[in-house]
């Protein structure tokens, strides 16, 4: 027998590992997953800057679909898919009786996920650069933005699977969310900052387009909506829909198709 | 032999030290339904019970609270001294499951399954031991997908003994299997049992209780209705006789158990199985009554089992 013992840390990284490898293995998932979103933002890259309007502005409006996409395609809904698949198969259901604890399971199985997402996000970072994007006057929203973002759409797919009885399922019930993350972070950013509109940033996803304005345009702590610090809003609302979709989560998540 | 109610007991017993599990009055509900509605449950160190009942009489369920994946709305449960509900880390690394079905990434190969399943277990444990034990050697480089139903049942059973734990739970273990391969898996089984090992496991099949258990417990519609030895639960049922008489018999002897006639054919269920069987003989003799097909035998599991479904649909 053999005597070695892994750690628990070691046993996340050795079932992501696995996830990595079987969807490299699946030719369509690995395209749609890895390639698919670089390439859309890539499109919003070069489209986009060759309008009339330049400048900070037009690069914080690329910056944001960029994010919004990665993190509803590339997070939201590939989690929403891969967690129902994966309860479907009761493939969670035994790697609970493995020595991993719980989180352990969500972490390895919606790791690879996030972290295909966070080198989508460094890839946009060198095609911006390359087609002269300015670098963020301020560094602080972007990273809440990217921080946040993320935090929101996990903890978004995970609600999602409570109503998705089969990954073919997860392509309809994802829909709702996707569309109103993607335009919420759309549109709040091209609002007057001290507009009643500015209210929108309470939609989850929203904020992922406000703090990518700030972080190009400044004003980050300037008064906004309410005299509030411009970004506030924003925070609060990826803060309170975290809580919120953690919360709903942790009642309501199911482990096993039966029940 | 016990029978049980569906109250919850209200003094738990405490467990002792020969005790791998012990339940008392567990209750689960799935909504308005009463899936398990107040079973006792005593697993002893060291042996093979087994969890027999139909589809719904809540064996799966069971098995899922002492695994500690299924909450329970009353009762107290111990498994190896911990509560399931309460510290599942503490025990997992003591306990080896088999799923009923599934829980295969299909597209890895049986060797990769057996690989990271090494990453994920603490217990140690080499692949290749357990492709030669469950004789999947020559499939290990095919992907999970395209196994056999017994090939997966085989490779479910290497991961739930993988590093040899304390406690096994085997749900439905056999189920579709051919006879060959069906007995193979008894035989590893019996080999856990005699490495020192528990094994609680739930079957459709009365001949696997029989041929492994210690002990058994029949569930119906969330309740058990009978547990314990098979010898004690065979010893408590009424035995039977039963024989075709020639024509002409005329009325039957006077007996102490429950009679049915159905044409010539004769059943008799008694618990004075000398006794009765002595006065029928005695009877045919004195008539000249010719009786072919003659046999005695005890109760059967099977017997009993038919008798714990119809009596529930009777009453």
């Amino acid at each position: 027998m053999t005597t070695a013992t892994a750690s628990p840390a070691s046993r996340v990284l050795a079932l992501g590992a696995a996830e990595v490898r079987l969807l490299l293995r699946n030719r369509t998932a690995a395209i749609s997953s890895l390639f698919l979103p670089i390439a859309f933002g890539g499109f919003f890259a070069f489209t986009f800057n060759q309008g009339a309007v330049g400048g900070p502005g037009i690069w914080a409006t690329i910056a944001a679909l960029q994010l919004v996409l990665t993190f509803t395609m590339g997070v939201y809904i590939t989690i929403t898919q891969t967690v129902v698949a994966r309860r479907q198969t009761r493939v969670l259901k035994r790697m609970r009786t493995s020595s991993l604890s719980d989180a352990g399971v969500l972490v390895a199985t919606t790791g690879p996920a996030v972290a295909i997402a966070v080198v989508h996000l460094a890839l946009y970072a060198v095609i911006n650069s390359l087609l002269g994007a300015p670098f963020p006057v301020d560094v602080v929203p972007l990273a809440l933005a990217v921080v946040g973002g993320l935090a929101v759409c996990v903890t978004a797919g995970f609600v999602t699977t409570i109503v998705t009885p089969s990954p073919e399922r997860a392509q309809i019930t994802t829909l709702p969310l996707f569309f109103v993350m993607f335009a919420a972070a759309f549109v709040v950013p091209v609002v007057a900052v001290d507009s009643w509109w500015q209210a929108l940033v309470l939609v989850p996803g929203a904020p992922i387009g406000l703090l990518t304005q700030l972080a190009f345009t400044g004003g980050t702590w300037a008064p906004g909506l309410l005299g509030l610090p411009a970004a506030l809003p924003g925070v609060l609302s990826l803060v309170v829909w975290t809580a919120v979709f953690t919360l709903l989560a942790q009642r309501r998540f199911r482990w096993d198709p039966r029940h | 032999m016990t029978q049980t109610t569906s109250e919850p007991a209200a003094v738990p017993r405490a467990a002792d030290d020969d005790a791998a599990i012990s339940v008392r009055g567990l209750q689960v509900r799935y909504g308005d339904f009463d899936a398990v509605r107040g079973i006792d449950l005593d697993v002893r160190r060291g042996e093979i019970f087994a969890l027999l009942g139909t589809n719904g009489a809540g064996k799966t369920t069971t098995l899922e609270v002492l695994e500690g994946f299924g909450s329970r709305v009353g009762g107290t449960v111990s498994v190896l001294g911990i509560d399931p509900a309460r510290d599942r880390a503490a025990l997992r690394p003591r306990m080896g499951v088999q799923l009923q079905e599934g829980g295969f990434v299909d597209e890895l190969t049986v060797q990769e399954t057996l690989q990271l399943w090494q990453r994920l277990v603490e217990r140690p444990d080499r692949p290749e031991r357990l492709l030669e034990r469950f004789e999947l050697t020559g499939r290990r480089d095919v992907a999970v997908t395209r196994l056999s139903g017994g090939e997966k049942r085989r490779l479910d059973l290497a991961m739930a003994v993988w590093g040899s734990p304390e406690l096994v739970i085997l749900d439905e273990p056999t189920t579709g299997l051919d006879p060959e391969s069906r007995r193979r898996t008894w035989d590893a089984i019996q080999e856990l049992q005699e490495a020192g090992r528990t094994v609680v496991l739930t079957t459709h099949y009365l001949e696997e209780a029989e041929a492994l258990a210690d002990r058994v417990a029949i569930m119906h519609e969330g309740r058990i209705a009978v547990s314990g030895t098979l010898a004690a639960i065979v010893a408590a049922q009424p035995a039977g006789f039963s024989a075709t008489v020639s024509d002409g018999a005329g009325a039957l002897p006077a007996v102490s158990g429950a009679v049915e006639r159905e044409g010539d054919h004769v059943r008799v269920r008694t618990e004075d199985l000398q006794g009765d069987l002595t006065a029928f003989l005695g009877w045919a003799a004195d008539r000249g009554v010719r009786l072919s097909d003659l046999r005695a035998a005890p109760a059967s599991l099977a017997d009993i089992y038919h008798g714990v479904r119809t009596g529930s649909e009777q009453s």
